[in-house]
């Protein structure tokens, strides 16, 4: 690079979300160039690294090297520590594999290299080219040098921090209840169970949880999300964290070998994620689950939609808004339902009560759930403890 | 005009962990994650304290 150039589909941003627009997009036949500003994809590693399964096949993710771990479910911890257990496949889309979160990334832009598209590292946006109202392509810089990548497409694949979407006028702003801030330590010599995600509810990590996802024997990711709006002061989700594990002997005596953090939407669908010659995805999109906080399956998912339209819109030479509705609708088809009822859920369940929780996850023991939907859930709390239902009747 | 408080994000690594919770959430979009640089824009800062909230390790703060 180094000089201005042209491409059909520019993808800014080499995760998941954007390496899979790119494969599909490539695929298609589009000529594709995905910048990346880090010298390295998938690291450093910002993730709890728990994920579904079930979604790979549709999107042409293969199994690799990357599963750590496949667990058989999850545990669902209430304040009193009551155990509920679910079966992997009722858990929500982050349960399933553990996985070697910068390997995974790293194998999709190799899926995206290999289908046709350009990978380029070290190349960061620092602006969105605009000609007559429309994306036209985004201002880069490598090495200390700016030049220009024209394209009739541009993808903001740009994650949590997000700046194409508001260079481009599409508001993604979140507000405070709609974020959680998050912090997790790789722990070894620790008493995890692997064959177990693990998910600790209530005032520990106020409109968030803790967890703790099996690496490997003894080996496990241990984090904490915290709602934005609940925190009163400084560093308060590390202090959530450490006096979390200070209060489990199992942890208390393992040793950190790596810390990360970062930001979580746990917002409701953006009304807009397409502009004339724009597309955002992922978690740029705000697509993130917000009851889970997995936001990979959600960006893979829509990312081969995005991929998809970008190539069909290159052909018919049409990048307006319009055309690209395609991706609008396509994506809200098959995600928006369930992301706009976890966000009503994490509504709730910012609102209840430690009492509360123990009750749920008490009533919840020993009953078995053929399908594992918030109305069954509220029909068993029900039999046992009606008072607490009350509360949830517009989800019954 | 009144003067604005003073805003210190350690970024030199000891404190800062480059997780850019802070660049996600700031409402103004004038906080700058360059790898492993952040930087904020003086003029249009408002110190309305959120990215200090948002900070999940205590690097941001507010004199």
């Amino acid at each position: 690079m180094g000089q201005d150039r042209r491409t059909d589909v520019l993808v800014i941003g080499a995760g998941p979300a954007g390496s899979m627009t790119a494969k599909w997009a490539a695929k298609h036949g589009a000529k594709v160039l995905m910048i990346e500003k880090r010298q390295e994809i998938g690291s450093p590693v910002r993730c709890g690294e728990g994920m579904s399964k079930e979604w790979l096949g549709e999107v042409g993710i293969k199994p690799g090297k990357w599963i750590n771990v496949e667990v058989e479910g999850a545990r669902i911890f209430s304040p009193s520590e009551k155990v509920f257990e679910i079966n992997e496949k009722h858990a929500g889309n982050e349960v399933g594999y553990v996985v070697e979160r910068d390997g995974f990334d790293k194998q999709l832009a190799i899926d995206a290299a290999n289908a046709g598209a350009e990978v380029v590292l070290k190349t960061a946006a620092v602006g969105i080219l605009k000609e007559n109202g429309k994306v036209v392509g985004a201002r880069v810089k490598q090495f200390g040098e700016t030049f220009e990548v024209r394209a009739p497409i541009t993808i903001g694949a740009d994650g949590f921090e997000s700046q194409v979407g508001r260079w481009a006028g599409i508001p993604t702003n979140l507000a405070l209840k709609d974020m959680d801030t998050c912090l997790q330590y790789r722990m070894t010599n620790v008493d995890c169970d692997i064959r177990y995600c693990d998910f600790f509810l209530g005032k520990v990590a106020p409109g968030g949880y803790v967890w703790v996802f099996p690496k490997d024997e003894g080996l496990a990711n241990v984090g904490i999300g915290v709602q934005v709006s609940q925190i009163k002061t400084m560093a308060e989700a590390r202090n959530y964290l450490d006096a979390w594990i200070a209060k489990h002997p199992g942890y208390a005596k393992g040793k950190k070998i790596d810390m990360v953090g970062g930001g979580v939407s746990i917002s409701p669908p953006l009304k807009q994620t397409v502009a004339d010659g724009m597309m955002l995805v992922g978690d740029a999109a705000r697509m993130i689950d917000p009851l889970t906080g997995g936001g990979i399956a959600n960006g893979c998912i829509a990312g081969k939609i995005c991929g998809e339209v970008a190539a069909r819109a290159v052909e018919a030479n049409d990048a307006s808004a319009a055309f690209l509705q395609a991706y609008e609708k396509g994506w809200r088809v098959r995600l928006e339902e369930k992301l706009y009822r976890n966000w009503l859920a994490k509504e709730k369940l910012c609102t209840i009560q430690d009492a509360t929780f123990d009750k749920i996850v008490d009533a919840l023991q020993g009953v078995k759930l053929d399908k594992l939907s918030v109305h069954n859930i509220l029909k068993a709390v029900h039999e046992k403890y009606p008072e607490v239902t009350k509360e949830f009747e517009a989800f019954l | 005009m009144p003067s604005k408080k003073s805003l210190h994000i350690e970024s030199s690594g000891q404190l800062c962990i480059y997780c850019g919770a802070c660049v996600g959430i700031c409402p103004l979009n004038c906080i700058y994650l360059d790898e492993t640089r952040i930087t904020f824009d003086e003029k249009i800062c408002t110190r309305c304290e959120i990215c200090v909230k948002a900070c999940p390790v205590g690097a941001i703060e507010i004199g």
